[in-house]
């Protein structure tokens, strides 16, 4: 590439090299001069509506908009004349003509600010403190930048009433100023196309077409257009009271293998909301619904633990950690390796893995750790790890020329990996879709078929042969609904003949978040930490071979860590049950010990591309939970096992470093070696309806609306 | 389908889209834009559903509502309304028994109000589907709604 020439243009008299391509906007905002926009967004394209960001060139006539003029060679711009601002200052009084303003003008307004001085009531009739945006407005910010005190024009209220039958946010368009952000990151970023403008002139209304319902429209739910929109017009309807966040914390979200970024808000210990990081390399900010909207209602639920608590006979007792241990050693002390089963969920981290690993190989003598995924999948694990296991980086869709999507539909997951195949299928890539109900892909389809998923194994071959002859170029994408489909096994082997022989790319969009990272830590039966990474370069097989745990055989002490679906455990004696939720079904496990969500213990986590992403501790665990490794780890140590003894996630990490190599400094990602092993039957669970869960407790049976999510999914 | 038909008649590209609307209003037997049109408008182009809508919705030639056989479009600029075009809106409106933008019951009469007609030499003026009207009176109104009638 060769270097682009820098232009040397001038703003408010000072001399500035900058980029080609950009716009005046642009190029003022790289070099810290403030301009005020509204309607202006980093990563939207430009719409110059709000006028907001007018300036004075030389040469050109009258006060172009710094947000749609590309900067030129020797320009010279003017930002803050006397007549740019009183420009200014009229823009936003026409603005605010309809928009509710007695937040931004008041005579009180300080005084409010610092001691409440007016009375609640007063600020609620007139509407200041009526607004769930209040104190983290971009037009209360612009108002105070441009200086604008009073307004001589009276304000038309609209009286639109407040939409409030969607899930997860509410719609209050009488504060809508109409900058357009929310119309444009639906189409242009999110390229879904719910939302559009309706009507013109002061009738201009936002919304779907013909007053549907945003579920009926096809929304997703993924709350772009509340995080961009500058007003509190979109609010989400969980943390919409809650006013400023006191800190954000960055980490990854754990509800899929995608591993979006997440930027939780936190206020008092708690997440409030959770937002897009729309600079990260992995999903570009485009997350699904579970990462914006589930995830408060999840970790803060109502039903979580407080306590470890005991079985009696007259129900659950509240116990203390000392005496949960207690309990915990001496169930475990002295039995036979055979007599103890542990269960641990994938969607736990690499760190909680490592450690129960350890826990079950080093302190019982035991290979019977059973992840459930063993179960959903039966006999076509080994060619379902093996997809999983060399699948491509998400990034091959942009340069695919031919892309078959099987049983795949991005609406309420999995969104950057949908959006960025809607992106490849309109710069003119072949897109075949091959679904049980419409997908969110089919129009773009060039073909797109709605069958029975036991008649896609036999329309793979023709729709690949229909692709383009580079076989190399082409992608193919596994949704869930082929992974819990009883006909997979043949879908699978159809999906490895096109990788192996037509070297095509394969993307597996399945639910279980962390499995690379638990077959990489070697939590997992017969495989060891570090046995399932490819060593050196040569493509050698995996030295452990997945084996399947006898589930039908009765033990003493069956240990639940992470997972909530305990009716696949095989029978037991003693149930100890670790996780932060109550279990499903009507098993009453004997002892319950509550452990931490991952927004309050740090570790890693290893997304479908084989990257080991940071998760980071928000705030302190609620109650008296504690993370997973913690509670192990004292288990451990309380029946004298010199096996091992943690106090910290760095501790992990560095026996981590040590057995398993090049773990944390993989520049590209996880390699791994090929999976090997028989088949052997041992599902005993057909998982019909997939529903989106987080350690085993369906998302829809703690946050309010995922059900009106999955109910739609379901197409009920 | 007459609706596939229209279709056939236009490159699949978004230029079009005015032209696809304006065809798919006037086959439609109530001369409004059904949201079964935009659907296949939309499919057609391959733009979001809500998009069509934003289009249909922006441009006062469309209607999103049944309109019936004959639309009166009565001139409302000023010309017009020196000469007497509100009188006339009353005029109609009484007759018509419906407000602007309405229709009657049986289905034969929308009344709306349209800009310039270009027809400012023969103030106040009509447009009643694609025939132009002059010099009004209120008689002159009643017999060319009475024609209409009877020419059902």
């Amino acid at each position: 590439m060769t270097k682009e020439k820098k232009l040397s243009i001038t703003i408010d008299n000072k001399k500035l090299e900058v980029r080609p391509n950009i716009t005046i906007l642009q190029a003022a905002r790289e070099n810290g001069i403030y301009i005020p926009s509204l309607c202006a967004y980093e990563h939207l394209p430009s719409y110059g509506a709000c006028r907001l960001c007018v300036v004075e060139v030389d040469g050109l006539r009258g006060f172009p908009t710094s947000c749609t003029t590309p900067v030129e060679d020797g320009m010279v711009i003017r930002t803050d004349t006397a007549e740019v601002r009183s420009l200014r200052q009229e823009v936003l009084k026409l603005l605010l003509s309809e928009h509710p303003a007695s937040c931004l003008f008041c005579g009180e307004q300080t005084e409010c600010k610092n001691y409440q001085g007016t009375i609640r009531k007063v600020g609620v009739t007139t509407g200041c403190r009526y607004c769930p945006n209040d104190d983290r407005c971009e037009l209360q910010l612009i108002t105070e930048k441009v200086g604008l005190t009073e307004t001589s024009y009276p304000v038309y209220y609209r009286g639109f009433p407040v939409e409030k039958e969607d899930p997860f946010y509410d719609r209050d368009y009488n504060l809508c100023i109409l900058c357009g952000r929310c119309v444009r990151v639906c189409n242009d970023v999110r390229l879904n196309g719910t939302l559009s403008f309706k009507q013109r002139g002061k009738l201009t209304t936002i919304g779907p077409a013909f007053d549907r319902t945003h579920l009926e429209a096809g929304c997703e739910f993924c709350g772009a257009c509340v995080t961009v929109c500058p007003t509190g017009a979109l609010s989400t309807k969980v943390s919409k009271w809650y006013g400023r966040p006191d800190t954000q914390v960055g980490t990854t979200c754990v509800y899929c293998p995608v591993g979006c970024k997440l930027i939780l808000q936190v206020k008092n210990g708690e997440t409030i909301d959770a937002l897009p990081d729309y600079d990260s390399p992995v999903d570009q900010g485009l997350i699904c619904v579970k990462g914006r909207f589930a995830i408060p209602e999840y970790v803060h639920s109502a039903k979580r633990y407080t306590s470890p608590q005991r079985l009696t006979p007259v129900g659950y007792e509240d116990i203390s950690w000392d005496q949960a241990i207690d309990d915990a050693k001496e169930r475990l002390s002295g039995i036979d390796p055979g007599d103890c089963l542990v269960m641990v969920s994938p969607q736990m981290s690499n760190e909680d893995l490592f450690v129960a690993q350890r826990f079950a190989r080093e302190a019982m003598k035991t290979e019977d750790i059973f992840p459930l995924l063993i179960s959903d999948l039966g006999e076509d694990l080994i060619p379902f790890l093996d997809l999983v296991m060399h699948a491509s980086p998400f990034d091959v869709i942009g340069a695919a020329q031919g892309i078959l999507s099987i049983g795949f539909d991005s609406t309420y997951g999995f969104a950057p990996i949908g959006i960025q195949v809607k992106a490849a299928a309109k710069n003119g890539a072949k897109l075949a879709a091959l679904n049980f109900y419409e997908s969110n892909l089919d129009v773009l389809a060039e073909t797109a078929h709605e069958t029975e998923p036991s008649r896609w194994a036999g329309m793979i071959d023709s729709l690949a042969r229909a692709m383009p002859e580079n076989g190399a170029a082409n992608v193919v994408i596994i949704g869930p609904d082929v992974v819990f489909d009883p006909g997979r096994g043949a879908i699978f082997n159809k999906v490895i003949a096109l990788r192996d022989v037509h070297k095509w790319k394969v993307i597996v969009a399945h639910p279980y978040t962390n499995l690379l990272g638990m077959l990489a830590t070697g939590a997992f039966p017969g495989i060891k930490p570090g046995e399932a990474l490819k060593k050196g370069g040569s493509a050698a097989a995996v030295k452990g071979v997945p084996v399947y745990p006898d589930l039908n055989k009765r033990r003493k002490v069956v240990y639940v860590i992470g997972e909530a679906q305990i009716d696949a455990a095989p029978p037991c004696d003693y149930l100890i049950y670790q996780n932060g939720l109550p279990p499903e079904g009507g098993l009453q496990p004997d002892l319950i010990l509550p452990a931490c969500m991952f927004t309050e213990s740090s570790g890693t986590t290893v997304n479908a591309e084989g990257k080991v992403l940071p998760i980071q501790k928000a705030y302190e665990p609620f109650m008296k939970s504690q993370p997973d490794w913690w509670i192990v780890s004292r288990i451990v140590e309380r029946m004298q096992k010199k096996a091992f003894k943690y106090n910290s996630v760095d501790a992990i990490q560095r026996d981590m470093k040590r057995q398993i190599k090049g773990f944390f400094s993989m520049k590209k990602g996880l390699e791994f070696g090929k999976a090997g092993g028989a088949a052997q039957s041992r599902g005993k669970r057909t998982m019909k309806n997939r529903e989106d869960r987080y350690r085993g407790v369906p998302l829809a049976s703690v946050v309010t609306g995922m059900k009106a999510v999955e109910e739609r999914r379901r197409h009920e | 389908m007459y609706r596939k038909q229209i279709l056939k008649k236009f490159n699949p590209a978004l230029d079009n889209i005015l032209y696809i609307l304006h065809d798919l209003q006037d086959n439609n037997p109530e001369h409004y834009l059904a949201k079964e049109d935009i659907r296949v408008c939309a499919d057609y182009l391959g733009v979001p559903y809500s998009y069509v809508h934003s289009v249909a919705s922006f441009y006062t030639m469309f209607s999103l509502k049944p309109r019936g056989r004959y639309i009166i479009r009565l001139c409302d600029s000023p010309p017009c309304h020196l000469m007497g075009s509100q009188s006339l809106l009353d005029y109609l409106k009484k007759e018509l028994k419906v407000n602007v933008g309405e229709t009657t019951r049986d289905k034969v009469f929308t009344l709306e109000l349209t800009s310039c007609l270009g027809a400012c030499g023969v103030a106040p003026a009509m447009m009643i589907n694609e025939e132009m009207f002059g010099n009004l009176t209120p008689a002159a109104v009643d017999a060319i709604l009475e024609k209409r009638r009877k020419e059902l």
